[in-house]
């Protein structure tokens, strides 16, 4: 795959609608390799949708998609308009790693099992291999001791650390955060938060979708605020958190920060 | 996970091995059968040394071993009818012409031919085993089939599947199987002991058994459609989104994901579809099969004992208990990772 490209993702007029709900109305959004990028917003405001639609767990109703500089998909009306050939855009979508709200792991699985699941299924990769690659990434969440344990009896956090673990094995080159704690319980936050940062700091391509402000503020190169399925705001995290401009941003900073 | 499973079972286990080793020493102290024979009056005894060196037998001689218990019948026919029985426990030879041992003799013979001693597969508890087994793996495999069928987005796959589902639900199993064994030969003109070769002597029986499986396979299937459908739908769809984000396709996400966790939640409910099928298979009288309960029709009518049935009833119940403890242990065993 050419590394010759301007942006790593981009999307124009992309919209969504369920039925006659429109979730989000013509987001255009350009990211470069290596960016952070956090996503805030009230609830309903399309974060997570926007999200999910890059990676295709959403079709979007229109607009283009572009992974790499190339058109990724494109649609009107519901109807594709023009695509990749399937196997590229398979190719493509494995670029993305994503981490969910409410971790998703394989319960039948134990964590290593959860880890290497899809290097090995997925990509064919040769299991003593994946496996050693595994244990490492596990280490590197702190948690090598839980290998052969079930998600079952893991602490929340621990699971969304094995969560990313297991997005991380697919060697991505970015990587998608939808709310990844706002399920779990305050005090098993930071060490997720922790690892995250070390995931940017490494120079991992970001698109994170988070409720922690502090997160955002240290981390995030690029803020972006949603409200009713546009991008009503977006900036460095200096201006968006300490000089806002637009009136919803201003409530919403207000309403949580007093919070 | 050894350790696990005495843990778990302690009880049954230990009641199972206290039941086993009861078991294995009123074996020991059962009469042999020569011991049995000894008891035979020696007018009988005569007529039996007689009929060694002749070729036209006088006396019917029918012994019975239940493992703890033995049961000897003599009976003759001609001139002289003579008929005496004998029941041996701990080590006691009891005369069964009357009363509480005519009544123990006559179920140990009951039971004896009902289990299918010393009678091939195709007879008895061991064709209602065999045949109820195979009708459930038949069953869970087409209904898996079925089940992916129903939940598929092609309309036509989903309806066909429905169809079928709809159709064997909705007619009575007996005729579904009278239209597999006689209909379905009829109409492509071949015989089902026709598929086992001319020489097998229960070619007539595994021809009828191969239909009874077909017929009720395919009605298992749309039972174990429904059972597995209802699986796969409770699992979280974060599983299948998950399955997707890391790039599986449908087929890997299916065999590799949610199947596998379907299958614990099938399994109190395939479980129960055992045992609904075992009591099913007793249809299989109306295609003269000798399962437990046509075993048990002809010795009501050829012997007029209206007590059968209650052994019948038992070798069922200890059949339902015996798979109730084995599906039993599978849930544990899938449930390793709640």
């Amino acid at each position: 795959m050419s590394d010759n490209y301007e942006y790593i993702l981009k999307t124009e007029h992309v919209s969504k609608r369920f039925g006659t709900l429109e979730v989000l109305k013509d987001i255009n959004l350009q990211v470069k390799k290596g960016e952070v990028i956090c996503i805030i917003g009230p609830s309903g405001a399309g974060k997570s949708t926007f999200l999910r639609s890059l990676n295709q767990l959403e079709k979007i109703t229109s607009g283009k998609i572009f992974i790499k500089d190339e058109l990724f998909l494109h649609r009107e009306n519901d109807h594709t308009v023009d695509r990749l050939l399937r196997e590229k855009q398979q190719e493509l979508l494995l670029e993305m790693g994503m981490v969910f709200q409410r971790f998703n792991l394989f319960p039948h699985k134990t964590v290593l099992q959860n880890v290497c699941e899809a290097p090995v299924i997925v990509r064919k990769e040769n299991k003593d291999e994946v496996e050693k690659r595994a244990r490492d990434l596990l280490e590197k969440v702190g948690l090598s001791e839980k290998a052969d344990e079930y998600p079952s009896r893991l602490s929340g956090g621990q699971q969304q650390r094995v969560a990313i673990a297991r997005a991380l094995a697919m060697n991505p080159e970015i990587m998608l955060f939808d709310e990844p704690t706002s399920a779990l319980d305050p005090e098993l936050v930071g060490d997720v938060l922790q690892v995250m940062k070390e995931l940017a700091e490494s120079g991992m391509t970001m698109l994170c979708v988070t409720h922690e402000m502090g997160f955002a503020r240290e981390v995030a190169d690029r803020v972006l605020f949603m409200a009713d399925g546009i991008i009503a705001e977006e900036g460095t995290p200096e201006e968006i958190f300490t000089n806002p401009q637009a009136e919803r941003t201003k409530n919403f900073l207000n309403a949580i920060l007093e919070a | 996970m050894k350790t696990g499973f005495f843990k778990q079972y302690s009880k049954q286990l230990i009641a199972a091995a206290v039941i086993l080793v009861i078991c294995i020493v009123l074996a020991i102290l059962k009469p042999a059968k020569d011991e049995l024979m000894s008891h035979t009056s020696p007018e009988m005894q005569k007529m039996i040394e007689a009929d060694e060196s002749s070729s036209r037998k006088r006396v019917t001689v029918t012994y019975n071993d239940l493992f703890i218990i033995n049961y000897a019948s003599l009976s003759t026919s001609g001139a002289k009818v003579m008929s005496e029985k004998y029941v041996g426990f701990v080590g006691k030879v009891y005369p069964a012409d009357e009363g509480v041992m005519k009544v123990t003799g006559q179920m140990v013979n009951y039971t004896y031919r009902m289990l299918g001693c010393g009678e091939n597969l195709m007879h008895g508890a061991k064709l209602t085993i065999l045949l109820t087994t195979l009708t459930v793996i038949f069953g869970v495999v087409l209904g898996t089939i079925l089940a992916l069928a129903k939940i598929s987005k092609k309309k036509w796959l989903s309806g066909l599947a429905s169809a079928y589902i709809f159709f064997f639900r909705g007619t009575p199993l007996l005729i579904q199987l009278f239209v597999v064994y006689f209909t379905v030969p009829g109409v492509c003109g071949f015989a089902w002991r026709d598929i086992f070769s001319a020489s097998d002597a229960e070619a007539v029986y595994k021809g009828a058994f191969t239909a009874a499986l077909i017929a009720f396979g395919l009605n298992s299937g749309a039972y174990c459609a429904e059972i597995v459908r209802s699986a796969i739908q409770s699992i979280d769809k974060g599983q299948f989104e998950a399955a997707k984000a890391l790039g599986m396709n449908y087929f890997q996400t299916m065999t590799r994901i949610i199947i596998p966790q379907s299958v614990r939640r099938m399994i109190p409910n395939v479980s129960n579809e055992f045992i609904m099928v075992l009591k099913d298979a007793s249809l299989v009288f109306a295609i003269s099969l000798m399962d437990i309960t046509t075993i048990s029709k002809n010795i009501m009518t050829s012997e007029g004992s209206y007590l059968v049935f209650i052994p019948a009833l038992v070798i069922y119940l200890v059949i339902t208990a015996f798979f109730g403890f084995i599906f039993d242990k599978i849930e544990k065993k899938f449930s390793v990772y709640e």
